[in-house]
């Protein structure tokens, strides 16, 4: 069974000449199927440990192993491939590119997973992946002419058109009021039942978590409670 | 290529701010170099119709034609090489178009060769520029120097030397104007082993003998090159500040897994449809000043200076553009996340 597992992963910084360890031997499984929730106080580590389990930042200490392989062991090559092929994310903010019609951002985004197919297979597949989001009625619009609510539905539908195993969320209703928050975090919810990905949330909005499946608490550095 | 294009598309005002300023600073280099040109036609075009040989000067006239005396020994010693070597003398004159008038030439008299027809007594034959004067084959001319007159048997076409207009005369009335035996230069289509006595020169060292040539050129040259350079700065500058606004949407691609060398062809790609766009303009806007720039004016834009000059350009702004670059190379995916919006 595909699974992303960190074990004791470590994180330290330098500040000045004192070092300060951020993550204290966190261990956490993503399982499929199933939306995983961090939460924890501002510092707690939470950020840090799904930037890290994303591959965006190196760990001290620690592996990750994501489809039986240490990603800590690959070159920044092969980790470019596994975010672009297999990590779909979601930010706090849409960041869409902004001179890209809806239609051409998820179509990019099947271009940098070099996802293959003919173009007739592609425009079928974002076709289904904009009704997934309901936004196929926004086909042709610009970033700057959608709503705020629109802009991270598109987000989502980006995350997910190539089919990744895991979804990162990185607070991905913190810039929505609370309908839209409601609206995103169902639809992301539901993607990650029916394509059974595995899907990582930060968040801290506890009204958020009924969408969840499991809420891991962390604090200072170290997870707490696994409910 | 189509994110590079569509970017393109959706900021048409910068992109277009950009692009006319290149065509503005390649629009004056191609209008300085077809002024270089120009006055070099002006100035030296009887030498650069030479072909490619070797000219020989006495050593002891100190890189200067004005000074060269040939020894006649010497001189027949590369005049064996045939018909294609020949020795020739340049000296200033003054031409009287009518009893009011004086036109500055420059007399050259040779000897027998295959590139200049043979001269005979009495005869002249001018750059085909002094029509301009009213001068028709068949009229009678004289010198200042000499009482004497000549009659007008032809024209040549892009005979001029020290920017006047050449006046090929026969060998004795060349002498008898100037009072002077020895011919001033030798050229042979073949390099001779040195000879003693005789400098050698290439067609472009020969060239650069001449200080009003040298001068001129390396001044409106200097002018070409500042302006290519100042392009590259340009295009670094330009990119660079358009990169920093887009820093945020880099790491952003680079978060979902996007390839640096993607990034690298979209800056690529529009630095050449700008470069190439604005290229393409100023060479025809080029061409369009050629054809109304006063005709006193010397100018002379060849289509092959207008190609390698377009290279060039295109050559420093891909190094501009890609000297800009390397920050996207150093962008940071998390630091571009927690910055914000793109």
């Amino acid at each position: 069974m595909s699974q992303l597992q960190l074990e004791q992963v470590r994180k330290s910084f330098m500040n000045g000449e004192v070092e300060e360890e951020v993550l204290k031997g966190v261990n956490l499984t993503l399982n499929k199927g199933e939306v995983t929730a961090l939460i924890g106080s501002s510092g707690s580590g939470k950020s840090t440990i799904l930037s890290i389990a994303a591959s965006l930042q190196p760990l001290s200490k620690g592996r990750i192993i994501f489809d039986h392989q240490n990603l800590v062991e690959l070159k920044p090559e092969q980790i470019r491939k596994i975010r672009a092929q297999q990590y779909g994310f979601v930010f706090q903010q849409s960041h869409l590119v902004p001179f890209l019609t809806v239609e051409e951002q998820l179509s990019l985004m099947l271009d940098i997973a070099e996802v293959k197919g003919s173009k007739y297979d592609k425009q079928i597949e974002i076709k289904n992946v904009l009704e997934k989001v309901e936004m196929t009625h926004r086909q042709s619009a610009y970033p700057a002419s959608l709503s705020g609510g629109e802009k991270q539905r598109i987000a989502v539908a980006r995350a997910i058109i190539h089919r990744p195993k895991v979804l990162f969320a990185d607070e991905p209703t913190a810039s929505l009021d609370s309908k839209k928050s409601n609206d995103i975090m169902q639809l992301i919810q539901e993607l990650t039942h029916s394509l059974e990905m595995m899907t990582l949330i930060v968040t801290h909005e506890e009204e958020m978590l009924e969408y969840t499946d499991r809420v891991v608490k962390m604090s200072d550095g170290e997870i707490i409670t696994v409910n | 290529m189509i994110l590079a294009w569509k970017e393109i598309k959706n900021n048409k005002a910068k992109f277009s701010i950009v692009g006319s300023i290149i065509l503005l600073i390649s629009l004056l280099t191609f209008i300085i170099s077809g002024l270089a040109n120009g006055l070099s036609q002006d100035n030296m075009s009887l030498i650069k119709n030479f072909p490619d040989g070797t000219f020989y000067m006495a050593e002891d006239s100190n890189n200067s034609y004005a000074q060269s005396r040939i020894d006649e020994k010497k001189q027949m010693q590369l005049l064996e090489n045939g018909e294609y070597s020949f020795a020739f003398s340049l000296q200033m004159g003054n031409l009287k178009i009518d009893s009011n008038k004086q036109k500055n030439v420059s007399l050259m008299t040779y000897t027998d060769n295959k590139y200049y027809q043979n001269i005979d007594n009495g005869e002249i034959v001018l750059d085909h520029s002094l029509k301009k004067e009213g001068i028709k084959a068949g009229d009678q001319l004289s010198f200042r120097q000499s009482e004497n007159s000549f009659e007008v048997a032809g024209f040549v076409d892009d005979a001029r030397f020290n920017h006047s207009p050449v006046v090929l005369i026969n060998q004795n009335d060349f002498n008898n104007l100037f009072r002077t035996q020895a011919f001033q230069i030798v050229f042979s289509p073949i390099f001779n082993k040195d000879i003693d006595g005789l400098n050698a020169y290439s067609n472009s060292e020969f060239l650069n003998t001449i200080p009003s040539y040298q001068a001129e050129q390396m001044t409106l040259n200097m002018i070409v090159w500042f302006l290519i350079i100042i392009s590259g700065m340009l295009f670094a500058i330009f990119f660079y500040m358009m990169n920093v606004q887009k820093l945020g949407m880099y790491g952003i691609l680079k978060a979902l897994g996007i390839r640096t060398n993607t990034l690298y062809t979209m800056i690529w790609t529009q630095m050449g449809i700008i470069t190439v766009s604005a290229l393409i303009s100023s060479a025809l806007l080029s061409q369009v000043f050629q054809s109304i720039a006063p005709t006193s004016m010397p100018y002379s834009l060849p289509l092959t200076s207008t190609i390698q000059l377009s290279i060039l350009f295109i050559v420093v702004g891909f190094m501009g553009a890609t000297l800009s670059g390397i920050q996207i190379k150093r962008i940071d995916p998390l630091q571009a996340i927690q910055q914000g919006e793109a």
